[in-house]
């Protein structure tokens, strides 16, 4: 116990105080552009203005289809990564090791890299697409293709976080019921459904999960690439924070919509720790 | 004075009880051997004298010593772990240095010390080998060494020999006990393993279900066991069992009917529902004429060499008879068998305790 | 898993091939942005061949107090890892070993102070920070990277004590050993990799963290992060200077993955997945 404590005390007066002050915050109006102004306590009114508000619905919705885009594909190419480099064949450590270099990349400078390629004339994504016969795409400045460059970015950072998670999955996996199910005839596809995936199952859950929880951190990539627009077509819920704080000052409005995704996030982890949990007992 | 003495100690887990009460002796320099199937209680015995379980209820002393609330390190004890437990990030040597660092000893000494016991043990040559780089037989020996070095009052053992395969468990075993020969220090030794009960105690401990069943010598657990659980424990293969009854000076079963022996007359009254006992090598084949002869139909024949063992049924009951191997019967023939009296054992069915007493 | 086939071989390479460029060819593209001359930036096609420039960092490290806030970015990750592994370990430890039906919810309370989005408390701690007068230095953000760099300590590190045998420790108790000397001189050396890894891990995300160091700091203690992010709002874009910044930048990140792969799917999944 003596040896929990620190530990404990130090992230009480870290985590837990500053959530708490967010909460006191929340319900207080507190206008940092105004300093003078008592903070008075205003009861739900922030709640009321961050739920009713068109600004925080279309964030969260934003929110939820960064996250639906960027998890699905992430998914699919990740496993199928994880797949190719695990076969047996010289040459895979390498190519997996090198799979994996985005993800250690800070994010601010996945961003800026992406800028680079996506920048409006002088980018060389749209010259690569040239290529193969595309009419240059207007990746930021056009509110139909900024959230998609901004998945692009999120994909290429975090594929290869599937994949690893995956392929360790893979390799641990017991050769048996595979010797069994070739000498039982089955092709390829068959075994993958039926023995592979089925096998994987639990691991993905997990990746999911955390991949899920992340979403909602994903901050500076948007911060670099759009700030959030153009308009507010690519403001997820950190970034209308982020306004809400500090370009409109309204530091109890962004407490408020602090706390409601927090809720989000409270049932996220809570998920995550049941699938957890059942893996365990499983 | 005792060197280790139990009180009616209790171990509990939350609201299970898992050592019910037992009362143990162990005499200055004796080897004992805590003896019994797995989840008998005797590693949680074990391991509340090396002080790493807390006593519940009861009073353990050491030395006369009562050492219920004494840390591991202050009971004067060293242990030998299942898996040896040798730190694989220090050296043979800095596995013994590091159990002699409590004592305070000066350098002099703590070399001297671990010269000793490598010398006793063979480990010259091993000292500055890391764990990983030894076999199964030498971690054994790095982990006795270990022990030794601490010149403890008492030396624990927990199923030292469980990880070592059938050959070099026969070669530690007999090490050990010329260990104990050399050393003369108190063992405490858990295993469940009845040979190795059988060649190393002076004393035997018999535990069952956190109950002590028997405590004796080799001899006296195998030939006057208390119960029937120790009887059928001791013993490869196991003493053959066969429900009766003592009608007439007779014990009848289905198939069978022998003489009372003689220690048991007068002891038995009319009618007594009894459960005979004899260990395989009690059955021989009958000469031509013998009295209380048994029909048997062999059912398979195991040959072991000098030996053979025979599957047989005497009636319903399915019985094991060692035999000389020469001239052994066939699967399927019928041979007659005598029970040879002076090792006939009666217990009563109902309490399983015997009736020899 | 069989062998694969010839023709199997030909197309896991082609697919290989295909990922690898794409996820190499943005690192590719820092590297030799960063030496490429500013006039032939942008020149199509693309200048494979150039004669390299170090003029990007040359005017990195002369034209800006790069140096300074690479110093601070250094100070900063290597204050919170040494703060975050001694206290996270050690809380490891506890959880690890104390066996009690509490200490799981204490574990996953632990994890999940670093799940959630930091956004929600930066607002908080710019007050807090203000307050104490906190505001643009190395100690503020040291504090609010161990938030999320204790946890991290804290499940990878019970994962390496779970590992480390109870007999050892109770092997050190009877000879004689106590509580600190155990944990000190069996337990820790034999989950020394898990020092390492926690320990690279608290660096790295300290490293690249932009938000709070954007919100938290200003001219003094801002980090390289931010800084590089800061040649992007002058007048004209300086890309030259901004690739030779995040190359800087990535190269702990890189030298990680190349150096300590097998460690990373640990890290990365807080040990739910080994």
């Amino acid at each position: 116990m003596i040896f929990l404590l620190p530990a404990m005390l130090v992230l009480f007066l870290t985590t837990i105080y500053p959530m708490l002050y967010a909460g006191y915050l929340s319900f207080r109006s507190y206008d940092l552009a105004k300093p003078f102004v008592p903070r008075v306590f205003v009861g739900w009114s922030n709640y009321q203005q961050v739920l009713t508000s068109g600004d925080f619905l279309n964030a969260l919705s934003i929110t939820f289809q960064l996250m639906v885009i960027t998890l699905s594909i992430q998914l699919v190419v990740g496993v199928g990564l994880a797949l190719l480099v695990t076969q047996r064949l010289p040459g895979m450590g390498i190519a997996r090791t090198l799979l994996l270099i985005p993800m250690m990349i800070s994010p601010v400078i996945v961003g800026l890299v992406w800028l680079f390629l996506y920048f409006p004339e002088l980018g060389y994504l749209n010259y690569f697409l040239s290529f193969v016969g595309l009419d240059p795409i207007p990746w930021i400045t056009s509110p139909n293709w900024a959230l998609w460059a901004i998945a692009i970015a999120d994909i290429w950072q975090w594929t290869p976080f599937i994949m690893m998670g995956t392929a360790a999955a893979l390799t641990s996996l017991s050769p048996e019921p595979y010797e069994a199910a070739r000498i039982d005839g089955n092709t390829r596809w068959q075994v993958f459904r039926h023995v592979t995936l089925p096998q994987l199952k639990p691991v993905l859950v997990s990746l999911v999960f955390l991949r899920a929880i992340d979403a909602f951190k994903i901050y500076d990539i948007i911060f670099v690439l759009t700030k959030g627009g153009p308009g507010d077509s690519t403001e997820v819920l950190s970034l209308y924070i982020y306004r809400q704080s500090f370009t409109f000052w309204q530091m109890g409005v962004g407490a408020a919509a602090s706390f409601v995704s927090l809720i989000i996030i409270v049932v996220l982890i809570t998920l995550f720790f049941k699938s957890l949990n059942r893996d365990q007992t499983a | 004075m005792s060197a280790i003495t139990l009180r009616s100690v209790v171990k509990r887990y939350g609201s299970v009880e898992v050592v019910h009460g037992i009362d143990l002796d162990v005499e200055e320099g004796e080897f004992v051997v805590l003896l019994g199937p797995s989840g008998c209680g005797k590693t949680t015995t074990l391991r509340m004298v090396a002080g790493l379980e807390d006593v519940s209820d009861g009073e353990l002393s050491i030395a006369g010593r009562r050492v219920n609330e004494v840390a591991p390190k202050d009971r004067g004890v060293a242990m030998v772990f299942q898996n040896y437990a040798l730190y694989p990030h220090m050296s043979v040597r800095q596995n013994m240095e590091f159990a002699l660092r409590p004592l305070g000893l000066d350098a002099a000494e703590v070399d001297r010390r671990i010269q000793e016991a490598a010398g006793i043990l063979g480990l010259g040559e091993l000292l500055a080998r890391k764990p990983a780089q030894l076999s199964g037989g030498q971690r054994q020996r790095v982990a006795m060494g270990r022990a030794m070095v601490r010149t403890p009052d008492v030396f624990l053992f927990d199923e030292p020999l469980s990880n070592l395969d059938a050959k070099l468990r026969t070669q530690v075993r007999l090490e050990i006990g010329k260990l104990h020969n050399r050393l003369g220090t108190t063992v405490l030794y858990v295993t469940h393993d009845q040979v190795e009960a059988m060649t190393l105690a002076d004393k035997i401990v018999v535990m069952q279900n956190g109950h002590i069943e028997q405590v004796g010598t080799p001899e006296q657990v195998y030939a006057h066991p208390n119960n029937m659980f120790v009887a059928s424990f001791i013993g490869s293969p196991s003493m053959n069992m066969i429900p009766a009854r003592h009608e007439g000076g007779r014990l009848r079963a289905e198939g069978l009917d022998l003489a009372v022996p003689s220690r048991f007359e007068g002891k038995l009254p009319e009618g007594q529902d009894v459960v005979i006992g004899i260990r395989p090598t009690g059955l021989q084949r009958a000469e031509p004429g013998a009295a209380d002869a048994v029909v048997a139909r062999v059912e398979v024949t195991e040959f072991l060499g000098n030996e053979a063992l025979l599957d047989i049924r005497v009636g319903d009951h399915e019985l094991i008879a060692e035999i000389p191997a020469a001239g052994r019967p066939a699967p399927g023939d019928e041979v007659s068998l005598t029970f040879d009296p002076s090792v006939i054992h009666l217990f009563d069915p109902q309490t399983g305790a015997t009736l020899s007493r | 898993m069989n062998k694969p086939s010839m023709q199997q071989a030909i197309l896991v390479y082609a697919l290989l091939g295909i990922a690898l460029i794409v996820f190499l060819t943005p690192i590719y593209l820092i590297a030799s942005s960063s030496v490429k001359p500013s006039p032939i930036m942008f020149q199509r096609p693309p200048a494979m061949l150039f004669e390299p420039t170090f003029e990007h960092y040359r005017d990195l490290f002369t034209m800006r107090p790069f140096g300074k806030f690479i110093m601070n970015s250094l100070m900063v990750a290597l204050g919170s890892t040494a703060f975050s592994v001694f206290f996270g370990s050690i809380a490891a430890y506890a959880i690890s070993r104390i066996k009690h039906k509490r200490m799981n919810d204490i574990a996953f309370w632990i994890l999940s102070m670093r799940m959630f989005p930091p956004i929600a408390v930066v607002v908080p701690y710019y007050i807090i920070f203000k307050t104490a007068g906190l505001l643009d230095t190395p100690l503020a953000l040291i504090i609010v990277y161990s938030t999320a760099n204790i946890p991290l300590t804290v499940w990878l590190m019970k994962g390496f004590f779970d590992e480390v045998p109870r007999a050892l420790e109770e092997a050190a108790a009877v000879d004689g050993h106590g509580l600190i000397s155990i944990f000190w001189r069996v337990t820790l050396p034999l989950a020394a990799p898990g020092l390492a890894v926690s320990a690279v891990f608290c660096f790295i995300f300290s490293w690249n963290e932009f938000l709070f160091a954007l919100m938290l700091t200003g001219s003094e203690a801002q980090t390289a992060t931010v800084a590089v992010m800061s040649f992007w709002s002058s007048d004209a874009v300086q890309w030259g200077r901004i690739m030779a910044g995040s190359f800087v930048i990535l190269i702990p990140g890189v030298v990680f993955v190349l150096t300590c792969q097998r460690w990373l799917v640990r890290g990365l999944t807080m040990g739910s997945v080994k």
